[in-house]
This record gives structure tokens, C-alpha cells and sequence, in this order.
């Protein structure tokens, strides 16, 4: 069952001539019980989007439905007001409010439903105790670090129990360290509560770890949707495939299509490859070849597939290196679990691994 | 003594390779500006003090030292009655004014209200036109037979309104300081993060749950800082009690100085000091209050969430009433009194059964240029609003970089300084600087003669009636009108001074300017517009004022402003309605010169 229905929305902002279009009719579903990324570069919409979805922006058409109830309707100019919704949102910057206690934040949306004190402070004191805030009813939020903030933020939009959470940027405002943590507290958390989320997220990596489904925009569009997995190992877009993870990405030049398989030349070596995607890969047309940089390997002795670079420079990683090999204008990423000697040196691509647009 | 280019061998020879290190001078110019910055505020606060502690006048022969000056005042129940009025109007001007205020600066800065455009300049008017054409406009158009009352009378049978009862002067000072809160409480609510209006929204709040739960508490700093603002402008109102208090007899501490001019017969300069003083001890610690309010204003300014684009919120249903409250609001406080001052300065006369269009005339304003005075009043207006303004704009900027990135002593001193005239009403300060200018010159003649010889002598001669001179001369109005705007100008020259960025005037010093040349070449061209801004908003104040010059009123020194005191006090209404519709005028060009060049009107 859909928790969330998104058709062919339109958003603008602006009017008239000065109008610029942000939202190019995008349609979703979230579905009950199910944690959906909507993952894309700065300036793709997707804060737009889940801003749209709460209320707090106004589209241009297109039909937004949260269960069965219909809460935007472009053509029949209706539109629910947000605090009309009953969603829960978690801002990026946590917009916790600075004069009421940690208590007063979490109970304030049960307090506007009209619960009484006494049916209140249990139920506060059950979701801050689910989210490990127990002890810090009575502090106010600059008392609190960073990762309880965003505690208290999630426990205010969890509090009155909404069909869907909102999650805008969550974990950005985090350092480095503390990211990976909350990241898993996150993920279990959704999983633990049964939760239906929708969150914005630029990083992908933080997109594939915590979502069951993944929205890619590109510039107001969905560019392509599905599980993290077939997302990062079958894209169907040079722009997927490049978004979804790190990659090289070489000048190369079809020589022969075969179905699913194609015959590039790169460097002026012939390599077997896969095509993915639908326009593109016709011979004797200039296209892009890329690979993971995780799946190049390198050696010393000749390969099938692969093309022979000298080493550039290696940079330490702590569990590895990252070595660059460059000649002219191709340059290409491996990682090696020993340090490379200078010289040159063989960059093994598997043919399924080696993707042609 | 061979020549080495070691550092520390080249510093003991004084020679070498590396200029020589200099001691650090004495910066002159910085002197000399916190030296007559000081006098200029302490002299005058200094000799009222002095003044209070005599038995009789300072030029009085049998002066002695004594506490009779505060025996008599605090022996006057009228002193005790006016400090009591003044406490409770006060009070109920801040009880008025903070709600309304925090309410319309939400209205107008985050909600989708009608008319937001065209009505955020017409806020602002109350602040700039004088209390004293506002009092005599609610006299106009509201009094026994004011415009309005009349028609009222002629629709109702009776009139449903006493302007004159203390409980309206508390209203209508409570209504026309609205804006005062409001320049605050809009500005505060501007730096605040619409993210957590938006999350109080998400939770399910309306419109006003949203206001009175989370936008009004969030800047409850501010709205502190503004109430103790107002309470204390409550405390100094002048023009609207002498105006609309004098019928039933309500007087103020203001007021009551005032009067005690006339009380006594003789010039009775201790009393006046005496009262002074009591009204700096209650005025002086709300000043330090707000400064210290002020620091913590800030306190709840949350960052903005990243590309957080910020969309009015729907009043729905609401919008039409909250746009009726504030249309009655305009109504009471703009249009009633403004319209009725621009209908009696062209009427001959008005009262019951009277037909407006059988007594329309010019003659007002022909009578007002065939008096010598009233043309040289307005003159003078113009020239120390314009030349005055510049002026003062220029010394405010001397003040402001004398404090410009030199935390030492002397700029905390300055800090405070500058907020001490913030504490005296302008009508005192106008007194003092009398005092000053009676004062000085004999205290200065005296030390003279004392010296007993040619130079001394000859300065006697020529240079002490020089400065008596001053007096009767524009100059000691301006010099007035500066000081008791200090604070004010200080905050407008310093707020564009902080714009400009510490790097660009070290990337100067960097490449080898000297503290001066940096002032010259970067930082004063950096505040260029900022200083025009503030030469436009002085000038605006300078037209406003009008308490500072009424004892330093004498031919030659006549300003819109006192006169309009005197006169009214002379009971020449006609010509007070026509100089107020000078006044007006010459404010309304300048808020319209504000407007056209986009100068900000507050911060």
C-alpha cells in the first residue's frame, strides 16, 4: 500500500518570464514500511520535492496523495496547508526550537493535537527513551551535541506517530566521524520502529546504506530509480553510473556491437565490453568507456583485457593505495593493497565491468 | 662600527638595512576627538548636577552649596503626581506597544498579509514626524471640536472620545510607539531561520500557534530590548502631554519642568536641575539596561538551512482581519491626526456647524511669511537639517574610527560615553547646553582676570564675548541637537563600519599604509554610502526634533520645533497648523528622497 503519491509534479519558481522551473514532472511512490532516497547533485530538485511534499512549497500542477487522502491537486487548485499534513519532518539544520526544553520540543506536536498532560508525558518519555535521549528531557538543545540534536529532531517529527517521516539532508550537519554512527543508528532505527521514510541525501554512499529504493534526479527529472544494487551495479545512464560511485571514465571508440556486448578501442587496445543504456554504442562513434575504479586490476605481465600506462603517483589511504596511472590525456584509478613501484604496468577491465554509454 | 646586517646588532647601532623602530607616537587626531567628545557630553551633565546642589541660580551672587533645590520639589505634590504619571504612562505605553509591535513585525515580514509593500514606509512615519505635531493633530482632529469629533457629533449626537483624559494619552502614545517595537522585532525576526517556524508548521501549528509558540517567544530578547526602549521613551514624552495634558492638567516630569519656569516668576535653574537629575537617575540605568539587553538580542539567531527559501506563510481565512487590525491601526495613528493638521492649516476657523468648503484659505502660510521669525525658523530648519546634518555625520565618523579596531580603554570609554546623552530628554539637553553657554564664557572671564596679564587680557577683551556670542548663534543648536543624537548617529556610522571586511584595511597596512592612509584610502571610501545614509537619516531627526530647542529659543535661533512649542503655548493655533504642515512637508521630502534612493530606514 502507498503511504505517499507523487504524480507528474511541476514546481517553478518565480512567475511569469522570470520563471525557472525546478521540478519537471517527477512522480513517485513511497510504499508502507519502506525508506526511499531521493538522491541527486545540488540544484536537481530534491529538496524541492520533499519541501513540496510537506507544504511548504508551492507547485505549479501535478497531484500529491499521503494515503488516500489527496493534499495538493494543481488542477483543482487545492492545497493543504502543511500543518494540515500530519507528516514529520527532520530539517537539515534540525530547527529545534531554542527556548523550549527537549521535552517541550517533542511534546509541542502532541500538545497541538490536543492530548492532555497526563496522556503526554508518557508518550514523550517513550520515544525519547527509543531514541536513547532518556536522561535529556530536561536540557535545552544548545546543551546538547550535535548527534543528540538530531535525536531530539527525529523524536519531535516521530512523536504523534505520522504515515510518513521526512528527512532532509540528516546526517550533513555532522562531522566525518560521527556521520558513519548515526548512520546506522539511523538505518536501525527505521528498521527497528517499522518506519515509512522519504530522505534527501547528496552523498550516495549514505543513500545506498540506509534506503530500500533509491530516486536519482538530475536536473528536475528522475533520471532513474531502484535498489541501491541495481543502481550501482546496472545503471542505465552515463549520468547514473557516474553519480552512483567513483569511476574512470576514457575517451574510447566503438568498433563492433554485438547485442549486450560491444568491441571498444581504447588506447589504442581492443577491448571487449558491455553496453548499457538505449541510444547510444552504434560503431564507429566516439563514446565514453567507464569502470569502477575498485574493479581495474593491475599487473605487470600482458592481459587480454587491458591496457598497459605508466604509473603517475600513489597516494596512501590507511587500507590501501590509490595508485594513477597516465599517459597523454588517458589517466585511470586503481586501488593496489601494496604500494606500486615506478614503471609501467597492465590495467586489467573485465568486459562486464567495462561499461560503454 | 662595521655595518651588519644581523636584526639585533642593526637595532642597537640605529642603522642598517632595517628602518629604524619607531616608539609609538601619540595618535593627535584620535586625542583630540575623545577629548572634545568628552567634554561635549560631560560638561553640560556635569553643571546640571553642580546647578542641583546650589541654593539659587549659578549667576545668583548669594549661591551657596545646600540640598533646598530637592527639598522643594520632593516638598511639591505636583512633582509626585508628574513622577507618578510618568511611571504609569510609560508602563501603559510599553503594555501597548510591545504586543502590537511583535505582531505586526510578524505580520509584515513573514506572513502573506495584502499590502505588505506600500504599507512597510507608512510604518515608519510615526517615528519620524515630532510627537508635538502629532499631540496638536489628535488636538485637530479629535479634541472637544476637532474635525472628527465634529462630525462624529453631527453622525451620533455625541462625541464618543475625550482626547484629553489621561487613559487616551496613554493609548495614543502607546499607539504612535508602535513602530519603534516594530523596527526591532521585524529586524530580529528577519535574522531568525524560517526552519523552525517550518518545523512548528510540519508539527501541525497554524498560523498564530506558529506566532505566539514559536516566532514571538524565539525573539523575546529583542522584544525585552524594545519593551525597556519604549518604557524609557514613555518616561521622557514631552510633546504629547504639553499638548494634550494641559487641558485636564496631566503633567509629566518633563511637563513639570517645563511649567516650573513659569512657577516661581524667577529663573529657578536649581529646581530644574533638580528635577533633571531625578529624571537621569531613573533614565541612565534603563539606557545600561538596553545595552546590556541589546548584547544578549541575539541570543536565539539560528543559520538558515542550506537554499532554505523562505515562502510567506497563508493566513487563510485570517488575512483579512489581521489586515483590518492594522488599517484601524494606520487609521488612529497616521491619518486621523496628519489629515487634521493638513485641514486646519487651510481653514480659517473651525467648530460646531462650521461648512469646510466656506472657510478654506492660504491666509496661514501668507501670515507665516510676513513674520521675520517664523521665515528664519524654517530656514534655520532646512540649514541645520542639511549643513547640520553633514556636519554632525562627520563628527560621528571621527568618533566611530576613534573606536575603529582599538579595543583598549579608551574605547570602552567611548562605548558608554556615547549612550550618556542617549539618557537625557532633549528638552534638558537644551537646558544644559543654555547652562553651558551662560556659564563657561564668565567661569573663563573670571580665570582671566585672575591671570591679570596682556594676554589674558586681550583674550578677555575679544575672545570671551566671541564666545558669548555663540549662544544667540545656530552653532550652540547644533552642537545640542548633536550631542542629544550621539547614540543615535554613532549606531548608524558604526553599523556600516562593521561591513568593512578586517582583511581589506590589514591588506592595506600590509603593503605599507599607515593607519591614517588606510582611514583615508580604504575605510572611508568603503562607508561612503553608508555615511550618506546617515547624513539623510540625521537630517530627518533634525527636522523631528524639537524639545532641545526650546530654551535655547532666541532671534536668530529659531527652529520649527520650538516655535511650535511657544506658539502653541501663545495660543496661535493657525500658525502652529500651518509651520506643522511645514514640518510634515520637509519630513515627508526627505522619507521620500529615503525611499527613492533605496536608503535603508532602520537596521
Amino acid at each position: 500500500m502507498n503511504v505517499l503519491t507523487v504524480n507528474d509534479l511541476h514546481l517553478d519558481y518565480g512567475h511569469g518570464a522570470t520563471a525557472n522551473p525546478i521540478l519537471k514532472g517527477v512522480s513517485m511512490h513511497l510504499q508502507r514500511g519502506e525508506v526511499v532516497a531521493l538522491l541527486g547533485p545540488s540544484g536537481s530538485g530534491k529538496t524541492t520535492l520533499l519541501r513540496a511534499v510537506a507544504g511548504l512549497e508551492s507547485p505549479k500542477s501535478g497531484t500529491i496523495d499521503i494515503g488516500e487522502r489527496r493534499v495538493f491537486d494543481g488542477s483543482k487548485k487545492l492545497e493543504l496547508p502543511a500543518e494540515a499534513r500530519n507528516l514529520g519532518l527532520v530539517f537539515q539544520s534540525y530547527a529545534l526550537w531554542p527556548h523550549k526544553t527537549v521535552f517541550d520540543n517533542v511534546a509541542y506536536g502532541l500538545k497541538l493535537r490536543k492530548m492532555t498532560a497526563r496522556d503526554i508525558e508518557p508518550k514523550v518519555r517513550e520515544v525519547l527513551a527509543q531514541l536513547g535521549l532518556g536522561h535529556l528531557g530536561e536540557r535545552f538543545p544548545h546543551q546538547l551535541s550535535g548527534g543528540q540534536q538530531q535525536r531530539v529532531a527525529i523524536a519531535r517529527a516521530l512523536v504523534y506517530n505520522p504515515p510518513v517521516i521526512l528527512l532532509d539532508e540528516p546526517l550533513s550537519n555532522l562531522d566525518a566521524k560521527l556521520r558513519e554512527e548515526a548512520r546506522a543508528f539511523l538505518r536501525e532505527l527505521i528498521v527497528r520502529l517499522g518506519l515509512s521514510a522519504l530522505m534527501v541525501t547528496h552523498d550516495q554512499a549514505e543513500a545506498m546504506a540506509i534506503s530500500d529504493r533509491i530516486l536519482l534526479l538530475n536536473n528536475g527529472k528522475i533520471e532513474q530509480q531502484g535498489t541501491p544494487q541495481s543502481m550501482y551495479e546496472s545503471p542505465d545512464t552515463l549520468f547514473t553510473a557516474e553519480f552512483m560511485g567513483s569511476n574512470n571514465r576514457l575517451p574510447a571508440r566503438v568498433v563492433a556491437r554485438n547485442g549486450g556486448t560491444a568491441r571498444v578501442q581504447v588506447e589504442g587496445m581492443a577491448l571487449n565490453a558491455t553496453a548499457r543504456g538505449t541510444g547510444a554504442s552504434n560503431p564507429d562513434v566516439d563514446a565514453s568507456a567507464l569502470i569502477r575504479v575498485e574493479e581495474v586490476r593491475i599487473g605487470r605481465t600482458p592481459v587480454d583485457n587491458g591496457i598497459q600506462l605508466p604509473l603517475s603517483t600513489c597516494m596512501y589511504l590507511g587500507d590501501r593505495w590509490e595508485c594513477l596511472f597516465k599517459h597523454g590525456n588517458s589517466s585511470v584509478r586503481a586501488y593496489s593493497k601494496h604500494r606500486v613501484d615506478p614503471g609501467n604496468y597492465w590495467l586489467e577491465m573485465p568486459a562486464e565491468k567495462l561499461w560503454v554509454f | 662600527m662595521p655595518t651588519s646586517t644581523m636584526p639585533l646588532e642593526s637595532k642597537d647601532a640605529g642603522a642598517g638595512s632595517l628602518p629604524a623602530v619607531r616608539a609609538p607616537r601619540f595618535n593627535w587626531a584620535r586625542g583630540l576627538v575623545v577629548l572634545l567628545t568628552c567634554v561635549a557630553i560631560f560638561l553640560p551633565l556635569y553643571l546640571v548636577f553642580y546647578q542641583s546642589f546650589l541654593t539659587a541660580p549659578f549667576f545668583m551672587p548669594d549661591k551657596m552649596i545646600g540640598l533646598d533645590a530637592y527639598r522643594f520639589i520632593f516638598d511639591d505634590s505636583d512633582f509626585w503626581l508628574a513622577f507618578k504619571n510618568g511611571l504609569v504612562l510609560a508602563g501603559g505605553l510599553a503594555a501597548i506597544a510591545v504586543p502590537l509591535g511583535g505582531m505586526l513585525a510578524f505580520l509584515m515580514v513573514r506572513t502573506d498579509l495584502p499590502g505588505r509593500g506600500w504599507i512597510a514606509p507608512l510604518l515608519l512615519v510615526p517615528i519620524f514626524v515630532s510627537p508635538m505635531v502629532m499631540g496638536f493633530g489628535y488636538v485637530v482632529s479629535m479634541g472637544p471640536v476637532g474635525f472628527y469629533s465634529t462630525w462624529a457629533h453631527d453622525l451620533l449626537g455625541f462625541v464618543p472620545w475625550n482626547v484629553y483624559s489621561f487613559t487616551s494619552i496613554v493609548v495614543i502614545a502607546g499607539l504612535t510607539h508602535v513602530p519603534h517595537v516594530y523596527l526591532y522585532a521585524s529586524s530580529a525576526l528577519k535574522s531568525l531561520g524560517s526552519d523552525v517556524e517550518e518545523a512548528a508548521r510540519v508539527s501541525g501549528a497554524s498560523p498564530w500557534q506558529v506566532m505566539f509558540n514559536v516566532s514571538l517567544p524565539m525573539i523575546m530578547p529583542a522584544l525585552a530590548y524594545a519593551g525597556v526602549l519604549v518604557f524609557f521613551l514613555g518616561f521622557e514624552v514631552f510633546g504629547l502631554v504639553l499638548v494634550l495634558g494641559d487641558p485636564e492638567g496631566h503633567l509629566v516630569l518633563a511637563t513639570y519642568l517645563y511649567k516650573l519656569t513659569n512657577k516661581l516668576g524667577t529663573p529657578s535653574y536649581h529646581l530644574m536641575a533638580a528635577v533633571a537629575v531625578c529624571l537621569v537617575a531613573v533614565t541612565l540605568p534603563l539606557v545600561m539596561l538596553q545595552r546590556w539587553l541589546l548584547k544578549s538580542a541575539n541570543k536565539y539567531v539560528s543559520i538558515k538551512g542550506k537554499g532554505a527559501r523562505q515562502k510567506p506563510l497563508a493566513l487563510g481565512k485570517w488575512k483579512w482581519m489581521a489586515f483590518a487590525v492594522l488599517g484601524v491601526w494606520l487609521l488612529v495613528t497616521i491619518v486621523l491626526p496628519l489629515s487634521g493638521i493638513v485641514l486646519r492649516s487651510f481653514v480659517q476657523y473651525w467648530g460646531e456647524g462650521v461648512k469646510l468648503a466656506d472657510v478654506l484659505t492660504l491666509q496661514h502660510f501668507r501670515d507665516i511669511f510676513a513674520q521675520p521669525s517664523l521665515v528664519r525658523g524654517i530656514v534655520n530648519t532646512v540649514l541645520i537639517g542639511v549643513i547640520g546634518g553633514a556636519l554632525a555625520v562627520a563628527c560621528y565618523t571621527a568618533i566611530a574610527l576613534a573606536m575603529h579596531r582599538k579595543n583598549d580603554g579608551i574605547t570602552r570609554l567611548l562605548d558608554y560615553s556615547v549612550l550618556v546623552p542617549r539618557a537625557v530628554p532633549g528638552l534638558l539637553a537644551g537646558l544644559s547646553f543654555l547652562w553651558v553657554f551662560l556659564f563657561v564664557p564668565s567661569w573663563l572671564d573670571g580665570m582671566l582676570h585672575g591671570m591679570d596679564n596682556s594676554v589674558a587680557a586681550w583674550l578677555s577683551e575679544h575672545f570671551i564675548p566671541a564666545l558669548r556670542q555663540l549662544r544667540s548663534t545656530i552653532f550652540a543648536l547644533w552642537l545640542a541637537y548633536s550631542v542629544v543624537w550621539l547614540a543615535y548617529g554613532m549606531r548608524l556610522v558604526s553599523t556600516s563600519l562593521l561591513q568593512v571586511g578586517p582583511e581589506l584595511e590589514e591588506a592595506a597596512r600590509a603593503v605599507g599604509a599607515s593607519r591614517g592612509r588606510v582611514t583615508r584610502d580604504v575605510t572611508l571610501p568603503l562607508i561612503k554610502f553608508g555615511m550618506l545614509g546617515a547624513w539623510l537619516m540625521v537630517f530627518l531627526i533634525f527636522e523631528r526634533e524639537y524639545s532641545t530647542g526650546v530654551y535655547l529659543l532666541s532671534p536668530g535661533t529659531e527652529v520649527i520645533g520650538a516655535m511650535l512649542v511657544s506658539l502653541w503655548a501663545g495660543g496661535s493655533t493657525d500658525l502652529v497648523a500651518a509651520l506643522s504642515f511645514i514640518n510634515i512637508t520637509l519630513v515627508a521630502i526627505g522619507l521620500g528622497i529615503a525611499l527613492r534612493f533605496g536608503v535603508k530606514l532602520h537596521n
